[in-house]
């Protein structure tokens, strides 16, 4: 484990003392090194995981999360370098010491044996990204949109603290590969409810859940690009992953205790799906459509069926790739208008046809088009929970009408039809942004071919 | 709800008179220092934007998605159109840059306020016709909930427009063309004339046409205001301050034909406020020049007309500030309350204003004796000599006339063939026009209104087809002359 954190830690002093030229080209070509590293991961042996020390360990579930996060840091630098053109070079740096340590503390999250670790970090990762939105952010409700996202996240996550203390304290440990054997059932008394809630609701907030969602199309919309990619990528895969690990003590309350969040992420995802609908906002579409997708997850982990386990982690690691494609295709937009509006720039795929292309296939693939892994994960889900009540195929099923119409909607109102006339002379695509979207597609359509890899520990 | 019943039942009974409440304000709140806390409180707590650092309310934010540079009746309209035009219901972000609040030397409030169909050119017939249905149904369009409907003050006395000998075929023609558009113009002789207003002298006059509906004039405060109140309640931004910079990027682009053109965009807009040196950069992806008289230099700040000459890079906006004075005086044995709003051969003109036997009038100087566009001063000596005479050769009543006031506004002057500019311009290609309009843009400025937001939205006209007033005509030098405009 210590291969892949020194050498991003040593991203750091890399990225500072290097000419100023070769920042980007330095910074860019060593991440991906890096996750080119991270890929060995995906080996794993059967059940088990693999054990590196007593603080990191890696099995089926976070090993396609570590190799996400690996592959998305020189995604992100590869897309913020014509926005930070025009900023000074210490500011430049900065700017890409968040994101390596961003990266760093995602690395760490996603492989920490022991829980308290894994709360520390997870906590720690809320820093640099605040830092990135609130300084770098577009508009002046960026301050607003910061505001929101921490203190959401500090909330839900300290009752959290408390629960791991407690569990600490009754269980004696919180090593995860040791509580997996030594979990006992544990009864529902009141006590035991609020124990369920205190260690669920972080993560139901970093999810996000239905009714505490507000804070990610604030976060999503005013972040600069990079902010946004690590975001949806990552930062909500963060409450998927939590949950899917601390189920495990929480049996069998969440048999009981899960039916509000059912409820809530059911409905939620047909709900957040309308949003899109109407949204004006590229950004903010991408921002509610990630919403829908992870109100799925949550089903999927809150029914605890092999099958959802898999399509869940399906889900999370094919989204991650999705979502993050379609910002960096809004972004491209925002920098060639000026303007978020869709209805402004209308009839792209006349003046800039390879990009249409990427369009097309990120939004086939948010619309979980098969063979993607989208389609995978959506379906697994779905299948899960019908046979967990018959009644939630009609809510699924709208869902996956509605995700259609929206992804359509967004496709054909910027690039079909005839162009405005203000955007006749836009830049045609760079050759960063075609890398950025084929390393986007690549490992979405490699995948696809065999996707066992991401289909968590279950399989 | 204590408040409400307090101020409906307090407002007319001598409580409220004696405490001298406001409107909006209650017995509460004497001193303002409930709604100052009320607003701090309002703006710390999430939903707001709250700058720890410094008040930055009266700054313009820090994007938009259209910038309307003038804040005058043509500005207001065309924000008006786009926030009504667009799809789906608040959509585009608009933000309209006013440099002077009060209005002081806006075109649109020192007008004369008449609204006409009796035009040359077909289209501005359209315009204007559509205009008057504007005017006619103002609250339906611009009606806002909880606020008194708008009485704009509407006088239908319609035009009169007097044509020598050598005029009168023109008039013919022109009386033809707006009866094709749909406007109502009848042609009289000069003896139906005396007929029908016995104190004129038809002297010299060989033909009038007279508009028998929807022209008149009315008053354009109304409609400033009335547009004002309506366009912020659809959301549109208003800012008080100063564009004094474009920030634009360029392209190097070849056309079908092969030959290189640069297009420029404008991304950035820097708005100055006024009395400091302090300017906020506004992000934008369309800007629309509204600025009136003013258009010219906000047209050279965008980079148009930096080229060779006779070139289309070297083409420049030909609009420019023109005064023109209008007089007010008093004459008990003038014409009645049938008086249309005269138009002498001359080119010396006046209405009626009022109940009081009052007129207003002016005339438009010929090219040698333009006054000095320098300030809004009024030369009294250019009544004496030049509108005067010809008013009492017209009408004899006006002999014993006596000026009560006098003022002087601006004319967006196009001093290319003296009608609008309307519609992008091909090279700074995200910059639209809606100006020019030369005295008469306050009557056609809903309708022009429309037809830049259905530019901008669509990409083309779809009501009137303006595009024979488009920008390019002064590369090209097709004029769209009128005949017999003031």
């Amino acid at each position: 484990m210590l291969k892949i954190i020194i050498p991003t830690a040593m991203l750091m002093p890399m990225t500072w003392l290097s000419k100023p030229n070769m920042i980007w080209i330095n910074s860019t070509a060593y991440s991906l090194l890096i996750s080119l590293i991270s890929l060995s991961h995906l080996n794993q042996l059967g059940d088990n995981s693999l054990n590196f020390s007593l603080l990191f360990f890696s099995d089926s579930l976070s090993a396609p999360l570590l190799v996400l996060t690996t592959w998305l840091l020189p995604l992100m630098l590869v897309a913020s370098q014509s926005h930070l053109s025009k900023e000074t070079l210490t500011r430049k740096k900065l700017y890409i010491t968040m994101l390596i340590l961003l990266q760093l503390l995602l690395i760490m999250t996603f492989t920490a044996t022991e829980l308290i670790m894994f709360y520390i970090l997870f906590e720690a990762t809320l820093i640099p990204t605040l830092i990135i939105i609130t300084r770098w952010g577009n508009q002046t409700e960026r301050l607003n949109a910061g505001l929101y996202f921490l203190f959401y996240t500090l909330m839900g996550s300290l009752p959290l603290l408390v629960a791991l203390l407690y569990i600490q304290h009754t269980l004696g440990t919180l090593n995860f590969l040791i509580i997996q054997y030594w979990a006992k059932p544990i009864s529902t008394t009141w006590s035991n409810i609020f124990l369920w809630l205190a260690c669920m609701m972080a993560f139901m907030v970093k999810m996000p859940l239905y009714g505490l969602h507000l804070w990610l199309p604030k976060a999503h919309v005013e972040a600069p690009i990079a902010g946004s990619m690590v975001l949806a990528a990552v930062l909500l895969k963060l409450g998927g992953y939590g949950m899917m690990r601390i189920t495990i003590l929480l049996n069998p309350t969440t048999n009981q205790m899960a039916y509000p969040f059912m409820m809530l992420s059911l409905w939620g995802m047909v709900m957040t799906s309308s949003i899109c609908l109407r949204q004006t906002d590229l950004k903010s579409l991408i921002a509610y459509s990630s919403v829908s997708h992870m109100a799925l997850v949550i089903v999927a982990v809150l029914i605890q069926t092999p099958w959802s386990y898999m399509g869940a982690t399906a889900l999370m690691i094919a989204h991650g790739l999705t979502s993050s494609m379609l910002f960096c295709l809004a972004n491209s937009n925002y920098e060639r208008v000026h303007s978020r509006t869709m209805i402004l720039a209308r009839g792209l795929q006349t003046i800039l046809p390879l990009m249409a292309a990427w369009w097309l296939l990120a939004s086939l693939a948010n619309l979980a088009l098969p063979p993607t892994i989208n389609l995978i994960g959506e379906l697994f889900v779905v299948m899960a929970s019908f046979s967990w009540s018959n009644m939630t195929i009609i809510l699924m099923g709208t869902n996956i009408i509605i995700t259609a119409l929206y992804s359509l909607y967004m496709l054909i109102t910027t690039q079909r039809g005839k162009y405005t006339h203000h955007i006749k002379n836009i830049n045609p695509s760079f050759t960063r942004e075609n890398t950025l979207m084929a390393l986007h597609m690549l490992p979405l359509l490699l995948l696809s071919l065999n996707p066992k890899i991401v289909l968590g520990p279950i399989y | 709800m204590l408040r409400r019943t307090l101020l409906l039942g307090l407002c007319r009974g001598p409580l409220g008179r004696g405490l001298g409440t406001h409107r909006g304000g209650s017995i509460l709140d004497r001193d303002g220092k409930m709604s100052e806390i009320k607003k701090k409180i309002q703006s710390i707590l999430p939903g707001g934007d709250w700058n720890p650092l410094y008040d930055t309310s009266y700054l313009p934010p820090e994007s938009s998605d259209v910038v309307i540079v003038g804040g005058g009746v043509l500005g207001l309209s065309v924000a008006y159109w786009l926030k009504k035009l667009e799809k789906p219901r608040g959509a585009i972000r608009v933000l309209v840059v006013e440099r002077d609040h009060t209005y002081s030397r806006a075109s649109t409030v020192l007008s004369v306020g008449g609204i006409r169909q009796q035009f040359s050119v077909p289209e501005n017939v359209q315009l204007s016709l559509f205009s008057i249905d504007f005017l006619r149904n103002i609250n339906e369009y611009l009606a806002v909930a909880d606020d008194p409907p708008l009485d704009i003050q509407f006088n239908p006395s319609g035009y009169l427009l007097l044509a020598s000998e050598k005029g009168a075929a023109i008039m013919e023609n022109n009386v033809k063309v707006q009866r094709q558009e749909g406007a109502k113009v009848c042609l009289m002789s000069p003896e139906q004339l005396r007929n029908k207003f016995p104190w004129i002298n038809t002297e010299g006059v060989a033909l009038a046409s007279y508009g028998m509906e929807h022209e008149g004039w009315f008053d354009p405060w109304c409609l400033l205001q009335g547009l004002r109140r309506k366009v912020q309640s659809m959301g549109v931004l208003f800012c008080r301050g100063e564009v004094t910079r474009f920030v634009s990027s360029s392209n190097l682009m070849k056309t079908a034909s092969g030959e290189e053109v640069n297009l420029k965009r404008i991304h950035e807009v820097h708005v100055k406020i006024d009395q400091s040196l302090e300017y906020q950069p506004v992000e934008c992806a369309i800007v629309v020049n509204a600025a009136g008289a003013w258009s010219g230099q906000v047209a050279e700040l965008a980079g148009i007309g930096n080229g060779p000459p006779g070139t289309l890079q070297g083409t420049k906006l030909p609009v420019e500030l023109r005064k023109r004075y209008v007089y007010l005086w008093h004459c008990p044995q003038g014409p009645g309350l049938e008086t249309p709003f005269v138009i002498d051969p001359s080119g010396t003109y006046f209405r009626r204003e009022g109940l009081g036997h009052n007129y207003l009038g002016g005339c438009s100087p010929t090219e040698e004796e333009e006054p000095d566009p320098g300030n809004l001063e009024v030369d009294h000596d250019f009544f004496q000599d030049r509108v005067w005479p010809p008013l009492a050769q017209r009408v004899p009543a006006f002999e014993t006339l006596k000026v009560r006031s006098a003022w002087a506004g601006y004319y967006d002057y196009n001093t290319f063939d003296q009608n609008g500019v309307v519609g992008p311009h091909p090279l700074v290609i995200n910059m639209y026009f809606a100006t020019g309009f030369s005295g008469h843009g306050l009557q056609q400025a809903p309708a022009v209104g429309r037809a830049v937001a259905e530019m901008v939205l669509e990409g083309h006209f779809q009501t009137i087809n303006l595009s024979s007033f488009l920008f390019s005509r002064f590369y090209s030098g097709e004029k769209v002359q009128e005949h017999n405009i003031i």
